[in-house]
Protein backbone atom coordinates (compact mmCIF):
# COMPACT_ATOMS: atom_id res chain seq x y z
CA UNK A 1 0.00 0.00 0.00
CA UNK A 2 2.96 2.13 0.91
CA UNK A 3 4.60 1.49 -1.85
CA UNK A 4 1.31 2.54 -4.24
CA UNK A 5 1.11 5.86 -2.86
CA UNK A 6 4.79 6.58 -3.19
CA UNK A 7 4.34 5.13 -6.84
CA UNK A 8 1.37 7.72 -7.25
CA UNK A 9 3.42 10.89 -6.05
CA UNK A 10 6.35 9.74 -8.57
CA UNK A 11 3.74 9.57 -11.41
CA UNK A 12 2.56 13.09 -10.60
CA UNK A 13 5.91 14.22 -10.12
CA UNK A 14 7.20 13.09 -13.05
CA UNK A 15 4.10 14.02 -15.45
CA UNK A 16 3.96 17.51 -14.07
CA UNK A 17 7.90 18.05 -15.26
CA UNK A 18 7.61 19.71 -18.70
CA UNK A 19 10.87 17.37 -19.75
CA UNK A 20 8.86 14.20 -19.53
CA UNK A 21 6.56 15.75 -22.38
CA UNK A 22 9.06 16.18 -24.46
CA UNK A 23 11.57 13.20 -23.67
CA UNK A 24 8.84 10.47 -23.59
CA UNK A 25 6.30 11.82 -25.77
CA UNK A 26 8.08 14.01 -28.20
CA UNK A 27 11.19 12.34 -28.90
CA UNK A 28 9.43 9.62 -30.32
CA UNK A 29 7.19 11.05 -32.67
CA UNK A 30 10.16 13.54 -33.80
CA UNK A 31 12.16 10.35 -34.65
CA UNK A 32 9.35 8.42 -36.45
CA UNK A 33 8.82 11.12 -38.52
CA UNK A 34 12.82 12.50 -39.35
CA UNK A 35 13.27 8.07 -39.87
CA UNK A 36 9.63 7.83 -41.82
CA UNK A 37 11.28 10.94 -44.36
CA UNK A 38 14.34 9.12 -44.94
CA UNK A 39 13.32 6.24 -45.60
CA UNK A 40 10.81 7.73 -48.49
CA UNK A 41 14.20 9.14 -49.63
CA UNK A 42 16.26 5.76 -49.88
CA UNK A 43 15.62 3.91 -53.25
CA UNK A 44 13.85 0.84 -53.38
CA UNK A 45 16.98 -0.82 -55.14
CA UNK A 46 19.05 -0.20 -51.70
CA UNK A 47 16.42 -2.92 -50.10
CA UNK A 48 16.76 -1.34 -46.65
CA UNK A 49 13.78 -2.37 -44.86
CA UNK A 50 14.77 -0.52 -41.49
CA UNK A 51 13.37 2.35 -41.66
CA UNK A 52 10.42 1.20 -43.30
CA UNK A 53 7.26 1.46 -40.77
CA UNK A 54 6.89 -1.98 -39.64
CA UNK A 55 10.26 -2.31 -38.70
CA UNK A 56 10.94 1.83 -37.34
CA UNK A 57 7.45 1.40 -35.28
CA UNK A 58 8.95 -1.50 -32.59
CA UNK A 59 12.15 0.11 -33.14
CA UNK A 60 11.71 3.48 -31.89
CA UNK A 61 9.16 2.24 -29.38
CA UNK A 62 12.13 0.37 -27.62
CA UNK A 63 14.83 3.05 -28.18
CA UNK A 64 11.86 5.27 -26.50
CA UNK A 65 12.19 2.66 -23.56
CA UNK A 66 16.02 3.91 -23.02
CA UNK A 67 14.43 7.61 -22.45
CA UNK A 68 12.22 5.65 -19.49
CA UNK A 69 15.90 4.08 -18.36
CA UNK A 70 16.89 8.31 -18.47
CA UNK A 71 13.59 9.07 -16.09
CA UNK A 72 14.18 6.61 -13.61
CA UNK A 73 17.68 7.33 -12.97
CA UNK A 74 16.88 10.98 -12.86
CA UNK A 75 13.79 10.48 -10.10
CA UNK A 76 15.93 8.50 -8.02
CA UNK A 77 18.88 10.51 -7.92
CA UNK A 78 17.35 13.56 -7.44
CA UNK A 79 14.78 12.13 -4.39
CA UNK A 80 18.56 10.73 -2.95
CA UNK A 81 19.62 14.52 -2.96
CA UNK A 82 16.50 15.70 -1.00
CA UNK A 83 15.39 15.99 2.46
CA UNK A 84 12.46 14.64 0.76
CA UNK A 85 13.78 11.00 1.10
CA UNK A 86 15.14 11.18 4.54
CA UNK A 87 11.83 12.17 6.09
CA UNK A 88 10.40 8.88 4.24
CA UNK A 89 13.26 6.99 5.16
CA UNK A 90 12.23 7.77 8.85
CA UNK A 91 8.55 6.64 8.20
CA UNK A 92 7.81 3.55 8.16
CA UNK A 93 8.16 2.86 4.40
CA UNK A 94 10.26 -0.57 3.46
CA UNK A 95 12.79 -0.32 1.23
CA UNK A 96 10.30 -2.60 -0.86
CA UNK A 97 7.55 0.04 -0.80
CA UNK A 98 10.51 2.31 -2.38
CA UNK A 99 11.43 -0.42 -5.31
CA UNK A 100 7.72 -0.72 -6.13
CA UNK A 101 7.11 2.47 -6.31
CA UNK A 102 9.61 3.27 -8.37
CA UNK A 103 8.93 0.32 -10.81
CA UNK A 104 5.07 0.95 -11.19
CA UNK A 105 5.02 4.25 -11.65
CA UNK A 106 7.78 4.79 -14.14
CA UNK A 107 5.86 1.56 -16.10
CA UNK A 108 2.94 3.67 -16.22
CA UNK A 109 5.48 6.18 -18.01
CA UNK A 110 6.70 3.39 -20.26
CA UNK A 111 3.22 2.29 -21.28
CA UNK A 112 1.96 5.45 -21.92
CA UNK A 113 4.85 6.38 -23.86
CA UNK A 114 4.32 2.92 -25.90
CA UNK A 115 0.84 3.58 -26.44
CA UNK A 116 1.62 7.48 -27.87
CA UNK A 117 4.93 5.75 -30.64
CA UNK A 118 2.53 2.91 -31.78
CA UNK A 119 -0.47 5.10 -31.89
CA UNK A 120 1.62 7.55 -33.83
CA UNK A 121 3.15 4.98 -35.79
CA UNK A 122 0.02 3.90 -37.30
CA UNK A 123 -1.33 7.47 -38.44
CA UNK A 124 2.18 7.49 -40.16
CA UNK A 125 1.32 3.52 -41.52
CA UNK A 126 -1.90 5.56 -42.81
CA UNK A 127 0.13 8.36 -44.64
CA UNK A 128 2.89 6.04 -46.15
CA UNK A 129 0.66 3.68 -46.97
CA UNK A 130 2.57 1.13 -44.95
CA UNK A 131 0.70 -1.83 -43.02
CA UNK A 132 0.81 -2.27 -39.62
CA UNK A 133 -1.87 -4.58 -37.78
CA UNK A 134 -3.61 -3.22 -34.42
CA UNK A 135 -3.73 -6.79 -32.76
CA UNK A 136 0.68 -7.03 -33.83
CA UNK A 137 0.96 -3.62 -32.56
CA UNK A 138 -0.50 -4.51 -29.58
CA UNK A 139 1.24 -7.81 -29.00
CA UNK A 140 4.51 -5.90 -29.84
CA UNK A 141 3.55 -3.44 -27.23
CA UNK A 142 2.99 -6.79 -24.68
CA UNK A 143 6.35 -7.76 -25.90
CA UNK A 144 8.23 -4.74 -24.95
CA UNK A 145 7.35 -4.76 -21.19
CA UNK A 146 10.05 -6.90 -20.17
CA UNK A 147 12.38 -4.69 -21.87
CA UNK A 148 10.58 -1.67 -20.11
CA UNK A 149 11.23 -3.42 -16.89
CA UNK A 150 15.12 -3.96 -17.66
CA UNK A 151 15.05 -0.39 -18.29
CA UNK A 152 14.14 0.76 -15.37
CA UNK A 153 16.18 -1.56 -13.69
CA UNK A 154 19.16 -0.23 -15.57
CA UNK A 155 17.46 3.21 -14.32
CA UNK A 156 17.19 2.18 -10.54
CA UNK A 157 20.55 0.98 -10.07
CA UNK A 158 22.37 3.63 -11.76
CA UNK A 159 20.27 6.55 -9.79
CA UNK A 160 21.25 4.85 -6.70
CA UNK A 161 24.90 4.87 -7.77
CA UNK A 162 25.20 8.06 -9.24
CA UNK A 163 24.63 11.60 -8.17
CA UNK A 164 21.71 13.49 -10.18
CA UNK A 165 24.54 15.27 -11.88
CA UNK A 166 26.40 12.14 -13.47
CA UNK A 167 22.92 10.22 -14.11
CA UNK A 168 22.69 11.29 -17.72
CA UNK A 169 26.02 11.30 -18.71
CA UNK A 170 25.97 7.62 -17.80
CA UNK A 171 22.09 6.67 -19.46
CA UNK A 172 23.70 8.11 -22.80
CA UNK A 173 26.25 5.19 -22.54
CA UNK A 174 23.97 2.80 -22.59
CA UNK A 175 21.29 4.90 -24.86
CA UNK A 176 23.71 5.00 -27.15
CA UNK A 177 24.74 1.25 -27.00
CA UNK A 178 21.05 0.70 -27.96
CA UNK A 179 21.11 2.66 -31.02
CA UNK A 180 24.06 1.02 -32.16
CA UNK A 181 23.84 -2.49 -31.50
CA UNK A 182 20.15 -3.05 -31.02
CA UNK A 183 19.26 -2.86 -34.67
CA UNK A 184 17.05 -0.17 -34.57
CA UNK A 185 19.14 2.34 -36.64
CA UNK A 186 20.84 -0.43 -39.03
CA UNK A 187 20.56 -4.08 -39.92
CA UNK A 188 22.92 -5.58 -37.81
CA UNK A 189 21.53 -9.62 -39.34
CA UNK A 190 22.85 -8.31 -42.29
CA UNK A 191 26.54 -7.11 -40.70
CA UNK A 192 27.84 -10.36 -39.77
CA UNK A 193 31.06 -10.19 -37.47
CA UNK A 194 32.12 -8.81 -34.56
CA UNK A 195 29.07 -6.49 -34.61
CA UNK A 196 26.53 -9.43 -34.61
CA UNK A 197 28.09 -11.29 -31.87
CA UNK A 198 28.12 -8.58 -29.55
CA UNK A 199 24.43 -7.40 -30.54
CA UNK A 200 23.92 -11.19 -29.36
CA UNK A 201 25.70 -11.24 -26.30
CA UNK A 202 23.65 -8.20 -25.17
CA UNK A 203 20.01 -7.92 -24.51
CA UNK A 204 18.63 -4.99 -27.00
CA UNK A 205 18.65 -6.93 -30.10
CA UNK A 206 17.15 -9.37 -28.86
CA UNK A 207 14.48 -7.10 -27.06
CA UNK A 208 14.00 -5.09 -30.84
CA UNK A 209 13.68 -8.52 -32.54
CA UNK A 210 11.24 -9.71 -30.76
CA UNK A 211 9.05 -6.80 -30.27
CA UNK A 212 9.30 -6.64 -34.41
CA UNK A 213 8.60 -10.52 -34.64
CA UNK A 214 5.53 -9.97 -32.70
CA UNK A 215 4.70 -7.04 -34.99
CA UNK A 216 4.45 -9.11 -37.66
CA UNK A 217 2.70 -12.29 -36.15
CA UNK A 218 5.34 -14.47 -35.97
CA UNK A 219 5.18 -15.84 -32.63
CA UNK A 220 7.22 -18.74 -33.20
CA UNK A 221 10.23 -16.92 -33.93
CA UNK A 222 9.49 -14.61 -31.41
CA UNK A 223 9.81 -17.37 -28.55
CA UNK A 224 13.69 -17.23 -28.14
CA UNK A 225 14.20 -13.50 -28.49
CA UNK A 226 11.93 -12.81 -26.07
CA UNK A 227 12.99 -15.51 -23.67
CA UNK A 228 16.38 -14.07 -23.12
CA UNK A 229 15.06 -10.58 -23.12
CA UNK A 230 12.67 -11.88 -20.07
CA UNK A 231 16.27 -13.51 -18.36
CA UNK A 232 17.86 -10.11 -19.12
CA UNK A 233 14.71 -8.38 -17.40
CA UNK A 234 14.78 -10.58 -14.44
CA UNK A 235 18.56 -10.59 -13.88
CA UNK A 236 18.59 -6.83 -13.74
CA UNK A 237 15.86 -6.42 -11.55
CA UNK A 238 16.89 -8.34 -9.15
CA UNK A 239 20.21 -6.46 -9.08
CA UNK A 240 18.69 -3.31 -9.11
CA UNK A 241 16.56 -4.52 -5.27
CA UNK A 242 19.72 -5.81 -4.08
CA UNK A 243 22.13 -2.89 -4.59
CA UNK A 244 18.56 -0.18 -3.82
CA UNK A 245 18.27 -2.49 -0.66
CA UNK A 246 21.94 -2.51 0.45
CA UNK A 247 22.10 1.50 -0.14
CA UNK A 248 19.32 2.12 1.77
CA UNK A 249 20.83 0.27 4.71
CA UNK A 250 24.06 1.60 4.04
CA UNK A 251 22.18 5.14 4.46
CA UNK A 252 21.19 4.17 8.16
CA UNK A 253 24.15 2.62 9.47
CA UNK B 1 5.13 14.20 34.83
CA UNK B 2 6.40 11.60 32.62
CA UNK B 3 9.33 11.00 30.47
CA UNK B 4 8.43 10.98 26.57
CA UNK B 5 12.15 10.26 25.90
CA UNK B 6 15.01 8.71 27.55
CA UNK B 7 18.86 9.11 26.34
CA UNK B 8 21.36 6.80 27.88
CA UNK B 9 24.85 6.79 26.56
CA UNK B 10 23.97 7.11 23.26
CA UNK B 11 27.15 7.03 21.04
CA UNK B 12 27.84 7.37 17.39
CA UNK B 13 30.73 7.14 15.82
CA UNK B 14 31.91 7.46 11.78
CA UNK B 15 35.10 6.03 11.45
CA UNK B 16 37.19 6.60 14.45
CA UNK B 17 35.49 10.16 15.34
CA UNK B 18 32.65 10.01 17.85
CA UNK B 19 29.97 12.25 16.15
CA UNK B 20 27.95 11.79 19.67
CA UNK B 21 29.61 10.63 22.68
CA UNK B 22 27.49 9.23 25.30
CA UNK B 23 25.08 11.67 25.99
CA UNK B 24 22.33 10.83 28.57
CA UNK B 25 19.05 12.74 28.86
CA UNK B 26 15.68 13.03 29.26
CA UNK B 27 12.87 15.23 27.76
CA UNK B 28 9.56 15.46 29.39
CA UNK B 29 5.99 14.36 28.32
CA UNK B 30 4.19 17.33 26.15
CA UNK B 31 7.32 19.98 26.79
CA UNK B 32 9.80 21.57 24.70
CA UNK B 33 13.10 20.82 24.43
CA UNK B 34 15.75 23.11 22.79
CA UNK B 35 19.27 20.95 21.72
CA UNK B 36 21.69 23.60 21.13
CA UNK B 37 25.20 24.02 19.73
CA UNK B 38 27.53 25.50 17.26
CA UNK B 39 27.66 23.41 13.97
CA UNK B 40 29.30 20.24 14.04
CA UNK B 41 27.69 19.25 17.86
CA UNK B 42 26.24 16.58 17.25
CA UNK B 43 22.87 17.86 16.99
CA UNK B 44 21.38 16.63 13.69
CA UNK B 45 23.36 13.19 14.51
CA UNK B 46 21.37 12.69 17.83
CA UNK B 47 18.15 13.42 15.79
CA UNK B 48 18.83 10.69 12.96
CA UNK B 49 19.79 8.29 15.64
CA UNK B 50 16.27 9.26 17.25
CA UNK B 51 14.31 9.44 14.00
CA UNK B 52 15.46 5.63 12.62
CA UNK B 53 17.99 7.78 10.36
CA UNK B 54 20.95 6.33 11.42
CA UNK B 55 21.83 3.48 14.03
CA UNK B 56 23.41 3.93 17.02
CA UNK B 57 27.42 2.73 17.82
CA UNK B 58 26.26 1.91 21.39
CA UNK B 59 23.93 3.14 24.00
CA UNK B 60 19.71 3.25 23.47
CA UNK B 61 17.13 5.81 23.83
CA UNK B 62 13.38 5.50 24.98
CA UNK B 63 10.79 6.52 23.27
CA UNK B 64 7.73 6.14 25.29
CA UNK B 65 8.98 3.06 26.91
CA UNK B 66 10.35 1.79 23.16
CA UNK B 67 13.56 1.43 22.44
CA UNK B 68 15.33 3.48 19.24
CA UNK B 69 17.35 -0.26 19.12
CA UNK B 70 15.52 -3.04 19.28
CA UNK B 71 12.11 -1.51 18.74
CA UNK B 72 13.15 0.77 15.51
CA UNK B 73 9.95 0.05 13.02
CA UNK B 74 7.55 0.77 16.19
CA UNK B 75 9.37 3.78 16.89
CA UNK B 76 8.85 4.61 13.54
CA UNK B 77 5.02 4.84 13.66
CA UNK B 78 4.88 7.41 16.38
CA UNK B 79 8.07 10.17 15.74
CA UNK B 80 8.54 12.04 12.76
CA UNK B 81 10.83 14.92 11.72
CA UNK B 82 10.98 18.14 9.88
CA UNK B 83 14.75 18.39 8.98
CA UNK B 84 16.74 20.90 8.53
CA UNK B 85 16.41 20.83 4.45
CA UNK B 86 13.42 21.75 3.04
CA UNK B 87 11.42 18.68 2.51
CA UNK B 88 8.66 18.38 0.29
CA UNK B 89 7.60 16.96 -2.63
CA UNK B 90 8.21 19.84 -5.14
CA UNK B 91 6.07 18.99 -7.93
CA UNK B 92 3.13 18.33 -5.87
CA UNK B 93 0.39 21.05 -4.16
CA UNK B 94 0.78 21.40 -0.51
CA UNK B 95 -2.76 19.81 -0.51
CA UNK B 96 -0.77 16.70 -2.10
CA UNK B 97 2.07 16.81 0.31
CA UNK B 98 -0.26 16.38 3.10
CA UNK B 99 -2.16 13.70 1.72
CA UNK B 100 1.18 11.92 0.37
CA UNK B 101 2.49 11.52 4.09
CA UNK B 102 -0.97 10.65 5.62
CA UNK B 103 -0.92 7.78 2.99
CA UNK B 104 2.43 6.58 4.09
CA UNK B 105 1.70 6.29 7.54
CA UNK B 106 -1.56 4.28 6.39
CA UNK B 107 -4.02 6.60 7.15
CA UNK B 108 -7.52 5.66 5.49
CA UNK B 109 -9.40 8.02 2.55
CA UNK B 110 -11.64 9.46 5.41
CA UNK B 111 -8.75 9.98 8.13
CA UNK B 112 -6.67 11.63 5.58
CA UNK B 113 -9.21 14.20 4.08
CA UNK B 114 -9.86 15.46 7.66
CA UNK B 115 -6.66 15.18 8.67
CA UNK B 116 -5.26 17.11 5.55
CA UNK B 117 -8.00 19.56 6.10
CA UNK B 118 -7.18 20.21 9.68
CA UNK B 119 -3.35 20.58 8.76
CA UNK B 120 -4.76 23.43 6.14
CA UNK B 121 -6.64 25.17 8.95
CA UNK B 122 -3.95 25.06 11.76
CA UNK B 123 -0.74 26.48 9.72
CA UNK B 124 -3.52 28.90 7.50
CA UNK B 125 -2.22 27.18 4.00
CA UNK B 126 -5.81 27.73 2.50
CA UNK B 127 -4.44 30.46 0.21
CA UNK B 128 -1.98 28.10 -0.87
CA UNK B 129 -3.21 24.68 -0.59
CA UNK B 130 -3.58 24.19 -4.93
CA UNK B 131 0.04 25.81 -5.49
CA UNK B 132 2.83 23.68 -5.76
CA UNK B 133 5.40 23.59 -3.60
CA UNK B 134 8.30 24.28 -5.15
CA UNK B 135 6.54 28.01 -5.66
CA UNK B 136 6.34 28.54 -2.22
CA UNK B 137 8.46 30.73 -0.13
CA UNK B 138 10.73 29.82 2.67
CA UNK B 139 8.17 30.41 5.09
CA UNK B 140 5.55 28.69 3.62
CA UNK B 141 7.55 25.74 2.97
CA UNK B 142 8.79 25.87 6.36
CA UNK B 143 4.94 25.64 7.33
CA UNK B 144 4.23 23.00 5.52
CA UNK B 145 6.94 20.83 5.98
CA UNK B 146 6.04 21.21 9.81
CA UNK B 147 3.00 19.89 8.86
CA UNK B 148 3.71 17.22 6.56
CA UNK B 149 5.62 15.92 9.76
CA UNK B 150 2.69 16.41 12.01
CA UNK B 151 -0.18 15.08 9.95
CA UNK B 152 1.27 11.77 10.85
CA UNK B 153 -0.19 12.78 14.27
CA UNK B 154 3.35 11.83 16.11
CA UNK B 155 3.92 11.55 19.90
CA UNK B 156 7.80 13.11 19.51
CA UNK B 157 8.32 15.82 17.09
CA UNK B 158 11.77 16.83 15.98
CA UNK B 159 12.05 20.30 14.84
CA UNK B 160 15.76 20.47 12.84
CA UNK B 161 16.33 23.81 12.75
CA UNK B 162 12.69 24.78 11.71
CA UNK B 163 13.40 28.60 11.40
CA UNK B 164 17.15 28.67 9.40
CA UNK B 165 17.00 31.41 6.97
CA UNK B 166 13.55 32.43 7.24
CA UNK B 167 13.05 36.65 7.63
CA UNK B 168 11.89 38.07 10.93
CA UNK B 169 8.01 37.53 10.09
CA UNK B 170 8.53 34.10 8.70
CA UNK B 171 10.33 33.22 11.74
CA UNK B 172 7.84 34.81 14.27
CA UNK B 173 4.54 33.34 12.22
CA UNK B 174 6.39 29.95 12.61
CA UNK B 175 6.93 30.59 16.36
CA UNK B 176 3.29 30.95 17.12
CA UNK B 177 2.41 27.46 15.11
CA UNK B 178 5.35 25.98 17.56
CA UNK B 179 3.83 27.45 20.30
CA UNK B 180 0.62 26.42 19.82
CA UNK B 181 1.66 22.73 19.33
CA UNK B 182 3.78 22.60 22.50
CA UNK B 183 0.26 21.63 23.63
CA UNK B 184 -0.37 18.50 21.94
CA UNK B 185 2.76 17.12 20.91
CA UNK B 186 6.62 16.35 22.86
CA UNK B 187 9.03 18.49 20.86
CA UNK B 188 12.69 18.72 20.45
CA UNK B 189 14.14 21.55 18.80
CA UNK B 190 17.64 22.24 17.44
CA UNK B 191 18.42 25.75 16.18
CA UNK B 192 21.23 28.51 15.93
CA UNK B 193 18.76 31.09 17.26
CA UNK B 194 18.86 32.19 20.91
CA UNK B 195 15.55 34.22 21.51
CA UNK B 196 13.95 31.44 19.37
CA UNK B 197 14.65 28.95 22.35
CA UNK B 198 13.96 31.52 25.01
CA UNK B 199 10.30 31.79 23.27
CA UNK B 200 9.82 28.38 23.15
CA UNK B 201 11.94 26.06 25.42
CA UNK B 202 10.96 24.48 28.39
CA UNK B 203 14.27 22.81 29.11
CA UNK B 204 17.52 23.46 27.10
CA UNK B 205 20.86 21.35 26.52
CA UNK B 206 24.05 22.66 25.03
CA UNK B 207 25.95 20.27 23.30
CA UNK B 208 29.44 20.42 22.52
CA UNK B 209 31.76 18.49 20.36
CA UNK B 210 28.95 15.79 20.47
CA UNK B 211 28.92 15.52 24.25
CA UNK B 212 26.15 17.02 26.44
CA UNK B 213 27.92 19.98 28.74
CA UNK B 214 25.27 21.99 30.11
CA UNK B 215 21.22 20.64 30.66
CA UNK B 216 18.44 22.99 32.32
CA UNK B 217 15.93 25.34 32.41
CA UNK B 218 16.92 29.24 30.89
CA UNK B 219 17.34 30.33 34.19
CA UNK B 220 19.10 27.74 35.28
CA UNK B 221 21.64 28.29 32.90
CA UNK B 222 21.78 31.60 33.31
CA UNK B 223 22.40 30.97 37.08
CA UNK B 224 24.99 28.21 36.51
CA UNK B 225 27.07 30.30 34.35
CA UNK B 226 26.47 33.39 36.42
CA UNK B 227 25.58 35.41 33.25
CA UNK B 228 22.54 37.54 32.05
CA UNK B 229 21.13 36.10 29.32
CA UNK B 230 21.40 32.46 27.34
CA UNK B 231 23.33 33.60 24.27
CA UNK B 232 26.13 35.12 27.27
CA UNK B 233 25.65 31.71 28.70
CA UNK B 234 25.72 29.13 25.46
CA UNK B 235 28.67 31.38 25.22
CA UNK B 236 29.85 30.50 28.48
CA UNK B 237 29.91 27.04 28.14
CA UNK B 238 30.36 26.63 24.15
CA UNK B 239 33.14 28.62 24.32
CA UNK B 240 35.44 26.73 27.00
CA UNK B 241 36.21 23.81 24.66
Amino acid sequence: MKGLIFCKRTVKEILRDPLSYIFCLGFPIIMLIIMTIVNESIPKQANMTVFQIQNLAPGIAYFGMTFVMLFACIQVSKDRNTALIMRLHASPMKSYDFILGYTLSVIIIALLQLAVTFLASYIVAIVVKGELSIPGMFMSMLSLIPSAIMFISFGMIFGTLVSEKAAPGVCSIIISVVGMIGGIWMDIDNMKGAILNISKWLPFYHGVKASRLMLAGEYSEMIKPLAITIIFMIATYVLAIVIMRIKLNKDTR
Amino acid sequence: MANALEIKELKKEYGSKAAVNKISFDVEEDSLFALLGVNGAGKTTTIKMLTGLANPTSGDAMIFGHSIVNEKELVKTFVNLSPQETSIAPNLSVRENLEFMAGIYGMDKEKTARKTQEMIEMFSLQEVEKDKAKTLSGGWQRKVSIAMALITEPKLLFLDEPTLGLDVLARRELWNVIEKLKKEVTIVLTTHYMEEVEALADKIAIMVSGEVKAIGTLNELIEQTGTKNLEEAFVSIAGKN
